[in-house]
C-alpha cells in the first residue's frame, strides 16, 4: 500500500464519519454564528469600529474555532480505542499525519468560508471584491494552523488537561501565523494589490513549509506510546 | 567543579556590576536608565542560549533516546524561561522612564513575550505527564516547534511593529557605539553565561538524582 | 535628566532577587534528594 494511499484512507475516513455523524461541522458552524454575536457585542454598535478590526475579529474567530476543531483531531481514535490501530500500522506513519492534515484543513476550510460569509452578511462588509488574493491568504495561514494544531492535538490527545494544554501550546506558535494573516487581510480589505503584501504571503509560506515538515518528520515520535 | 564554576560565576558577575556602574559611562541620552542595558540584554542572549540548547536537546533525545539529552533539554527550558523573564522585567522596567509606559509593542519586547509563552507552555507539558518516557518524547516535539518558530517570529513581529509604529530612536534596541559600553556589555554577557552554566549543571545534577531515586 | 536611580535598583534589584531564589530553591532540591538517597536502605 503505497504512503500516498495510507493518507488517503485516513482523510477519507474522517470525511466519511464526518458525513455520517456531522458532529463537528454542524457545531462548527454553529459555533462561529454565535462568535459573530459575540464580536458585535463586545465591540458596541458603531459600525466603522466594527468594520476596522474585521481583518482581526475573522482571524480571531478562525482561530477559536480551530482550538475547538483542532484540539479534537483525535479525539474519535482515543475514545474508540483507535489509538493502537493507528500505531500499529506498518510503513511512515507520517501519512497518518498528513491524513489528518488534510481532513483538518477541509474542516477549517468550511469554517473560513462560513466566517467569511456570516461577516460579509452580518457586518456588511465587501469580502467578494478582494476574493481570490484573500482566498490565497486564508489557505496559507489554514495550513500553518492545522499543520502545528494536528500535531499538538495528537500529543494532548494522551494527557492530563489537555482541554488547556492545548490552546497554550498552539497559541503562542501561531503568534507570526496570525501576524501575517491579519496584515495582509487588512491590506486586502484596503484595497492594496496582492504585490503589496508579498512579503507577507512569503512569510506564510514558509512557515507553513517548516511546521508541515517538522509534523511529518516528528509524527511518528508522538504516535508512540 | 560545578561549585569551582559558580564561584567563577560569582566573581563575574561582581566584574559585570563593576564595569556597569563604575567604569561605563553615564549614557548621554538617557541617563543612568540605561545601566539596565546590562543587565536586559545578556539576560534575552543567555535565554537565546538555554532555548537553543533545548533545541539541541530535544533533536538528540530524539536520535538517540538516551536520558541525558531530554536532561539537558529540561535544565536549559527551565533557566531559560527564568532569563526571559528577567528580560521582559528589566525591559519593562527601562521602558517606563524612557517611553513613559510599563509596556510597547516594539519588536524585541513583543517577540520575548511570545519566546516566554512558548516555553512556560514547554515546561507546562513536561510537568503534566508523568511516564519519563513520554515527557521526554514530547516534550523533545515541542521544543523543537518552539526554536525553531523562533526566527519566523522575530521576522513576523519585525515586520508588524513596522506598519504600527516608526523606529524609536531612543528603543534598546540601538547598539552601542561607545567602546566603554561595548566593553561593560561584553563582561555582563560573560558573567551571565557563567552563571548559565552553573544553574545548568546543577539542574540537570538534580535531575539525574531524580531519576535515580 | 531625572537620574532614575531608583528604576536601575529596581531591575537590579529584582532581578538579583529572582537569580538568588532559584539558587536557593536548586539547593534545598539538591538536599531534599541527597536526604532521600541516604535514607534509602540500597547503596547508591
Amino acid at each position: 500500500m503505497t504512503y500516498a494511499r495510507r493518507a488517503w484512507i485516513i482523510l477519507w475516513k474522517d470525511l466519511l464519519i464526518e458525513r455520517r455523524a456531522k458532529e463537528h461541522a454542524n457545531a462548527l458552524l454553529f459555533f462561529c454564528l454565535l462568535l459573530l454575536f459575540l464580536f458585535q457585542f463586545a465591540l458596541g454598535p458603531d459600525r466603522d469600529r466594527l468594520a476596522a478590526a474585521v481583518p482581526g475579529l475573522l482571524w480571531l474567530g478562525f482561530i477559536l474555532a480551530g482550538l475547538l476543531g483542532l484540539g479534537r483531531s483525535f479525539l474519535g481514535e482515543r475514545e474508540n480505542d483507535c489509538w493502537e490501530g493507528l500505531r500499529l500500522t506498518p510503513g511512515d506513519k507520517s501519512a497518518i499525519y498528513l491524513g489528518k492534515l488534510a481532513g483538518n484543513c477541509v474542516l477549517m476550510t468550511a469554517v473560513e468560508i462560513m466566517l467569511v460569509v456570516l461577516f460579509g452578511v452580518f457586518y456588511d462588509v465587501d469580502l467578494w471584491t478582494p476574493a481570490a488574493p484573500l482566498a490565497l491568504v486564508l489557505a496559507l495561514g489554514t495550513i500553518g494552523l492545522a499543520a502545528v494544531g494536528t500535531l499538538f492535538a495528537a500529543m494532548t490527545t494522551q494527557v492530563r488537561a489537555r482541554e488547556l494544554l492545548f490552546p497554550v501550546l498552539l497559541l503562542p506558535v501561531q503568534v507570526p501565523v496570525l501576524l501575517a494573516t491579519v496584515s495582509a487581510t487588512q491590506a486586502l480589505l484596503l484595497g492594496q494589490p496582492l504585490a503589496d503584501v508579498a512579503h507577507w504571503l512569503k512569510l506564510l509560506a514558509g512557515a507553513d513549509l517548516v511546521y508541515v515538515t517538522i509534523g511529518l518528520l516528528t509524527f511518528e515520535f508522538v504516535l508512540e506510546g | 567543579m560545578t561549585r569551582a564554576l559558580g564561584w567563577l560565576a560569582v566573581l563575574g558577575l561582581v566584574v559585570g556590576l563593576a564595569a556597569g556602574f563604575g567604569y561605563a559611562p553615564r549614557e548621554a541620552v538617557q541617563g543612568n536608565v540605561q545601566r539596565i542595558m546590562y543587565l536586559h540584554v545578556p539576560a534575552v542572549l543567555t535565554a537565546y542560549l538555554a532555548f537553543g540548547l533545548v533545541l539541541v536537546g530535544s533533536i538528540a533525545y530524539l536520535a538517540t533516546r538516551r536520558a541525558g539529552w531530554d536532561r539537558l533539554a529540561a535544565a536549559a527550558g527551565e533557566i531559560g524561561v527564568l532569563f526571559t523573564g528577567l528580560t521582559i522585567v528589566s525591559g519593562s522596567i527601562w521602558g517606563k522612564p524612557t517611553w513613559g509606559t510599563w509596556w510597547t509593542w516594539d519588536a524585541r519586547l513583543t517577540s520575548t513575550a511570545v519566546l516566554f509563552c512558548v516555553y512556560v507552555g514547554y515546561l507546562l507539558l513536561r510537568s503534566l505527564i508523568e511516564d519519563p518516557e513520554a515527557r521526554a518524547r514530547y516534550a523533545a516535539v515541542v521544543g523543537i516547534v518552539g526554536a525553531v518558530n523562533i526566527p519566523i517570529v522575530h521576522f513576523s513581529v519585525k515586520w508588524w511593529r513596522a506598519l504600527h509604529q516608526p523606529s524609536t530612536i531612543l528603543g534598546p534596541e540601538r547598539s552601542p557605539i561607545d567602546p566603554a559600553i561595548g566593553l561593560a556589555l561584553f563582561v555582563n554577557w560573560v558573567a551571565f553565561t557563567l552563571l548559565f552554566a552553573y544553574f545548568l549543571a546543577r539542574r540537570m545534577e538534580i535531575a539525574r538524582l531524580e531519576e535515580q531515586t | 535628566m531625572p537620574s532614575n536611580w531608583g528604576y536601575v535598583f529596581a531591575a537590579y534589584g529584582i532581578a538579583a532577587v529572582a537569580l538568588l531564589t532559584y539558587w536557593r530553591h536548586l539547593a534545598r532540591r539538591t538536599r531534599a534528594l541527597a536526604a532521600r538517597r541516604a535514607a534509602k536502605p540500597r547503596a547508591a
